[in-house]
């Protein structure tokens, strides 16, 4: 118990480092970029927002899988958990994109590709919690939401490339293009790791209090 | 052999229960009709206006008419009980979603079959070239592929027709996409050739879905 | 500095989200280790009845 308590003290206090490392990077560091100006910076977290989404859904896949084939509750609740961050992640990413877009291309909503993939991952997240909430009971949520969270998984590549493949035909107000000075790379590399330090912590977190959640019910039999 | 004999049964099974009431076909014939008239009103146009809106109003259509057809096609099962009297049958669960698959997917063909030239005539269109069809019956098959293994598994929550739009339709998102554009360079006389990158990911599609659904399929009914 | 205040918003959006939902996730932590702490002492007071 307190091993594991250290252990995410720790993290916490790497990830905070990391965020202020971030920050100083993205305000101070780095050079501002040519032709969007200040507002690009938001690119340096937005875009480490949508690869810690899609990670956070991989580790979704990969529970799913894992419960489907070993039936252990706690590869459900990894899953579960992974999913809970995840979306909170992929709404950010939308919610920066959309910020990004407005003064940018003057609009709220691009269909750029990668938002729009963004859009779709996060229906298919959303449609994992329903489907874990309308099951009848627990045991087949994690089934039936195992199951999502596979196919889910499956069919987000291909979304992303129908919808590239479709955005090469119908060009539009896109979100980034051009490459990235040395700089640039640094500072997105850092609010990379980052984001990802923080997800694990957000995991960890949600994770344990799951297994408390099961305990209390446990206990509540036992009672009983 | 024997494990196609079983999925026979089972897809002659649906197909002579729905000759019987024809109740999947005619209702969701009526409503693909319903929809593809309320959409024209949507959207009051001129001629070259349409051929652009045209391919999205067919899919858009054939769409929710999946969705329907797929949703009754389970439900009836659970209504009469006898998804329960398949699985006490000593036949493997992959029957059991090929055979129904394979229904959905013959009930889907015949209500487009039927819907694409009336479609044809309302929206003054050439819809009954080779290269449609093609996209059609590409499209449909990833429909019941996918869908199958979600009617299966939505009609067993607590709100059962709800569901299976909400697992259904992004997942289908993609292969929307690329028959809406297929079917835009189709009606536009567009060769084989500009059509190949979009038949190519609905065929992707259609491929790993087919086998990943029958992969997970027990999981679903199982009890 | 044009577009400032679109690059504030976003920051700040994305504060409040994480640090709202981090202490959505402490709240609902605290509670159940209350509820876990009663729930044991229910069951330590039931043996020791028996």
């Amino acid at each position: 118990m307190q091993e594991r308590h250290t252990f995410r003290i720790g993290l916490l206090g790497l990830s905070f480092v990391l965020m202020v490392a971030a920050l100083y990077l993205v305000f101070i560091y780095v050079p501002p970029e040519k032709e969007m100006g200040i507002v690009q910076r938001i690119f340096y977290f937005h875009v480490p927002l949508a690869w810690v989404a899609f990670l956070a859904f991989f580790i979704v896949f990969l529970g799913s899988v894992l419960y489907l084939w070993k039936r252990e509750s706690k590869w459900d609740v990894l899953a579960n958990s992974s999913a809970e961050v995840g979306i909170v992640f992929t709404t950010l990413f939308l919610i920066t994109g959309s910020i990004w877009a407005k003064p940018i291309w003057g609009v709220w909503w691009s269909w750029d590709s990668r938002l729009t993939a963004a859009l779709i991952l996060w229906l298919i997240y959303i449609a994992y919690i329903i489907v874990r909430s309308f099951a009848t009971e627990e045991s087949r949520g994690a089934r039936f939401a195992a199951v999502v969270g596979i196919v889910g998984f499956i069919d987000v590549p291909i979304t992303a490339l129908a919808i590239t493949l479709w955005r090469t035909q119908h060009p539009g107000p896109t979100i980034f293009q051009g490459s990235l000075s040395p700089p640039m790379m640094l500072t997105l590399l850092v609010c990379l790791v980052a984001f990802t330090i923080l997800y694990c912590l957000l995991l960890i977190q949600r994770v344990s209090m799951k297994n408390d959640e099961i305990e209390i019910s446990r206990l509540k039999e036992l009672g009983s | 052999m024997r494990f196609w004999r079983k999925v026979i049964a089972i897809t002659w099974k649906d197909t002579l229960s729905e000759m019987r009431t024809r109740e999947i076909i005619f209702s969701v014939l009526v409503f693909t009709l319903l929809v593809i008239v309320i959409f024209n009103f949507a959207f009051v146009a001129s001629q070259e206006t349409m051929v652009l809106v045209a391919p999205g109003i067919l899919w858009v259509t054939f769409a929710f008419a999946g969705v329907l057809s797929l949703n009754r096609s389970f439900i009836l099962e659970k209504e009469e009980g006898c998804l329960e009297g398949l699985m006490v049958s000593p036949i493997s669960r992959e029957v059991i979603y090929v055979g129904k698959m394979l229904g959905s997917l013959l009930f889907l063909l015949i209500i487009e079959a039927i819907a694409l030239p009336i479609f044809a005539f309302l929206f003054n269109l050439a819809v009954l070239s080779l290269q449609l069809v093609v996209i059609t019956v590409l499209t449909t098959v990833g429909f019941v592929a996918i869908g199958t293994l979600f009617s299966a598994l939505a009609v067993n929550t607590k709100a059962r027709e709800m569901v299976l739009p909400i697992l259904f339709l992004p997942i289908i998102a993609p292969i929307i996409i690329c028959a809406v554009k297929a079917s835009g360079l189709a009606l536009s006389g567009e060769p084989w050739s500009g059509l190949s990158p979009w038949l190519q990911i609905i065929g992707a599609f259609d491929a790993i879905f087919l086998v990943v659904s029958f992969l997970i399929f027990t999981f679903v009914i199982e009890e | 500095m044009e577009n400032a205040g679109y690059l504030f918003a976003a920051f700040t959006i994305i504060w409040a989200v994480v640090f709202g939902y981090v202490l959505l996730l402490l709240n609902r932590q605290r509670r159940q280790q209350q509820e876990i702490n009663s729930l044991k002492e229910a069951s330590k007071e039931k043996q020791a009845e028996q």
